[in-house]
């Protein structure tokens, strides 16, 4: 059937002015002119998280999204300006609590970069397996979004079960459950005692067991495959042209990691693979992330077998074989860092982090911190990959991609 | 003239010979006697205690808790009991039902404010008639040789107050939600009446005395294609999952019912759990063989109602596990579901039944 025009007077509802959308009007009197629809997914809606979708749908399928994000804008930029450095370190955790040690790794390392400060061995294991159970707790923990997003409730209780788990060690490790600002300039906080670490090395086990009952409810369920399997294809090219990061971009087939293209911490000296998958839909994402958690348990236990006897903190921090404990304000309060810029890249969970630090050289606050953080980097690909598919199938495309909002909005 | 309605309840009383005593001495006294015999006229005991609408209340109460706690119980977690622990919060449902009935019942501007209102009420009108024409041994509301027929013809008339509350809601994910549950009509209905036409061809009527006499093998061993595709119209029907498409709530935010609060809430909200519990009972008549079971003398009339209830109470009790098992299908992929595959299977049933239908003959 032909599709005609036809000019006919239409006002598009009040609410589309009072509402405050940021699309001009003459977008809204045109889908209202064509025979499309605009549906407001969000902010208050129970599959949008904290932002707003704006859907325009021809029928049932979506012809274009527009992102409203910014709902949970917090700057944390622009606090970090206020902030001795050390203090930025539980602001800089606080825009992905789940993945808070990559956060927290990625911009400690700014400052070590800064200062050439040579981290010991045995801080740089820990620093490890704190970042790869905190990359196993957001993996889990966008997995059971996607679950629930489906309708499909158990798959929601699983993996926060597993959670728990990751929770605990990290609260044997550091004393906290996830935001635990542990990784401090040249090191970490306190030495992990042997019989923790070998309470990591077994919850790792259990974890592992505990996924396979997921596998079986979750990951092989007929009805899970049938609404994720190509589902928000995204190919190669299209992945690279939308800047997609981390698990995404693996997901359309692209083998890159910066754990492994820039190590940093020890990921060099120990052996794992990167997930790659060619088919870059919903499932494709979503395994890929399920196989990643295989290969970080995989990193822990390597970790903590290897893992060397000494130092935690640098000698460059405190001297004579002192603690950090009690003498954490007379080295840290007066950091000041020698002018100039100084950038990390950080693989975290949901992909590439950008921290950015610009020193004046003279005072002990930064004068600008940048944060790119993955969510913002891959809300293109997410948009793009949206169109063409069905309304039912924007909750599996948001799931499939784990998109948190207060990680993008910072 | 209080004597002719007193007769007109005695002429048709239940015989339960362990409570034959007691009716006998509450007969003598002068209003009590019109109570009691109202209760136990056979028309007024079917429609309002079993399987009427006492039973339907009860089955609400213990099937939101049991499908909770089974929920809860797969997912590793303890699920309702505070609210009353000693019986591991068995009346959480009847606490949320309070906590709904004095909760503001908001209408917004844009609805159309009467029907709004009634339509969740008028609801109830689809899902009552029915329960006159299912009977229960010698308890029933009206009898009639067509009961599987009548019962089939409500049932369908349900969704049509669903997608009315969607239309009188008047917002844009009620509007989507009526129209997936427009769509879904279409898919699951057909099937629906084909499988139970082929169970009435198997049993040559569609009278239910008849049908449960007839079972001497039950209805799932005589055509278990049409037991298949009634169980799936079922899942289709109630929208549970993984069929749960016109309320789904990550999607469209419980689609029809979003703009409901307060007890009207509540009504809108048992309406799938009440048509479930209907469908159940004409499965129940249809495949395991209704009210027959173990006779017990001392009841009566009494016991073939109970069977009837316990039998579709476990029924439903095994249906909802589904929940904790399935994810939602998208509406497209639901609906190739039932115009293919299921559609198939409900013409193939139909010949079978035609098969067994002449071989028992």
């Amino acid at each position: 059937m032909d599709e005609y025009r036809v000019d006919v007077p239409v006002k598009p509802p009040q609410e589309f002015r009072s509402y405050f959308i940021p699309v001009p009007p003459e977008f809204v009197e045109d889908v209202y002119r064509s025979d499309d629809y605009l549906v407001l997914v969000g902010p208050q809606h129970p599959g949008s998280g904290h932002m707003r979708l704006i859907v325009r749908v021809k029928g049932d399928i979506i012809q274009e999204v527009l992102p409203d994000p910014g709902y949970v804008h917090r700057g944390v930029e622009k606090i970090a300006e206020n902030r001795l450095y050390i203090q930025n370190i539980p602001l800089v955790e606080r825009p992905s609590i789940m993945d808070a040690a990559n956060f927290n790794l990625g911009y400690v390392r700014a400052i070590e970069d800064a200062l050439d400060i040579e981290v010991p061995e045995r801080a740089k294991y820990l620093r490890t397996i704190l970042a790869e159970l905190c990359r196993i707790g957001t993996h889990l923990y966008d997995a059971a979004i996607l679950a629930v997003f489906m309708g499909h409730t158990t798959g929601f209780m699983y993996p926060f079960g597993i959670r728990e788990i990751v929770c605990e060690c990290l609260v044997r490790m550091t004393g906290a459950r996830f935001t635990s600002s542990f990784i401090i300039p040249g090191g970490v906080r306190r030495d992990v005692d042997e019989k923790t670490l070998r309470y990591v090395y077994y919850a790792t086990l259990a974890i592992a067991n505990r996924l396979k009952s997921f596998e079986r409810i979750f990951i092989n369920n007929p009805t899970v495959i049938a609404r994720l399997k190509d589902v928000g294809v995204l190919t190669r090219s299209e992945a690279i042209k939308f800047g997609l990061v981390g698990p995404f971009l693996r997901a359309s087939g692209v083998e890159y990691d910066v754990r492994s293209v820039e190590p940093y911490e020890v990921y060099d000296e120990l052996t794992w693979d990167i997930p790659v998958s060619d088919d870059g839909d919903g499932y494709a994402r979503f395994l890929v992330r399920v196989n990643e958690i295989n290969q970080s348990l995989s990193i822990i236990r390597q970790c903590i077998t290897r893992i060397p006897d000494g130092r935690v903190i640098s000698e460059q921090i405190i001297e004579n074989g002192k603690e950090i404990r009690g003498n954490f304000f007379d080295v840290y309060s007066d950091l000041v860092l020698p002018p100039g810029e100084y950038t990390t890249v950080t693989e975290a969970a949901r992909g590439l982090v950008l921290f950015s630090l610009i020193s004046d050289g003279e005072s002990n606050v930064p004068y600008r911190l940048r944060v790119v953080t993955p969510g913002w980097l891959y809300l293109r690909g997410f948009m793009e990959s949206l169109k063409g598919e069905r309304l039912a199938d924007l909750q599996a495309i948001y799931g499939s991609f784990g998109y948190f909002p207060p990680e993008a909005d910072r | 003239m209080l004597e002719e309605i007193l007769e007109i309840f005695r002429s048709n009383m239940m015989d339960i010979p362990i409570l034959k005593p007691i009716i006998l001495k509450l007969e003598g006294v002068p209003v009590l006697n019109l109570i009691v015999s109202l209760i136990f006229w056979r028309p007024f005991f079917a429609v309002i205690i079993i399987p009427g609408l006492i039973s339907l209340v009860l089955y609400l109460l213990y099937i939101v808790w049991f499908e909770r706690k089974l929920t809860a119980r797969v997912q590793w977690r303890v699920g309702p009991l505070e609210v009353s622990r000693p019986i591991r919060g068995a009346i959480q449902a009847l606490a949320d039902g309070l906590r709904y009935f004095f909760q503001e019942a908001i209408v917004h501007v844009d609805a159309h404010r009467p029907y709004f209102i009634q339509l969740p009420i008028l609801a109830f009108i689809p899902v009552l008639l029915p329960i006159l024409f299912i009977p229960a041994g010698a308890v029933v509301g009206i009898r009639t040789p067509y009961s599987v027929q009548l019962i089939v013809a409500f049932i369908a008339l349900i969704p049509l107050t669903i997608i009315a509350i969607g239309w009188a809601s008047n917002s844009r994910f009620a509007y989507i939600g009526s129209v997936r549950e427009a769509f879904m009509y279409f898919g699951y209905e057909i099937p629906l009446i084909i499988s139970v036409m082929a169970m009435i061809l198997v049993y040559g009527t569609g009278d239910a005395y008849a049908i449960v006499k007839k079972q001497s093998i039950l209805g799932i061993f005589l055509n278990p294609i049409a037991f298949l595709v009634y169980i799936v119209s079922m899942l289709m029907a109630t929208s549970r999952l993984p069929f749960e498409i016109p309320e789904a709530d990550q999607e469209i935010a419980f689609g029809p019912f979003v703009e409901y609060s307060g007890i009207l809430f509540g009504l809108v909200m048992v309406i799938a759990y009440e048509k479930l519990y209907l469908m159940a009972l004409l499965f129940v008549i249809l495949f395991l063989g209704g009210w027959s079971g173990p006779v017990i003398p001392t009841l009566g009339d009494l016991l073939p109602p109970i069977w009837l209830f316990v039998k579709t109470v476990v029924v439903i009790s095994i249906l909802v596990i589904v929940r904790s098992i399935y994810a939602r299908y998208r509406l497209d992929q639901a609906l190739r579901i039932g115009w293919t595959s299921l559609l198939g299977a409900s013409v193939l049933s139909l010949i079978l039944g035609i098969i067994v239908g002449v071989w028992l003959g």
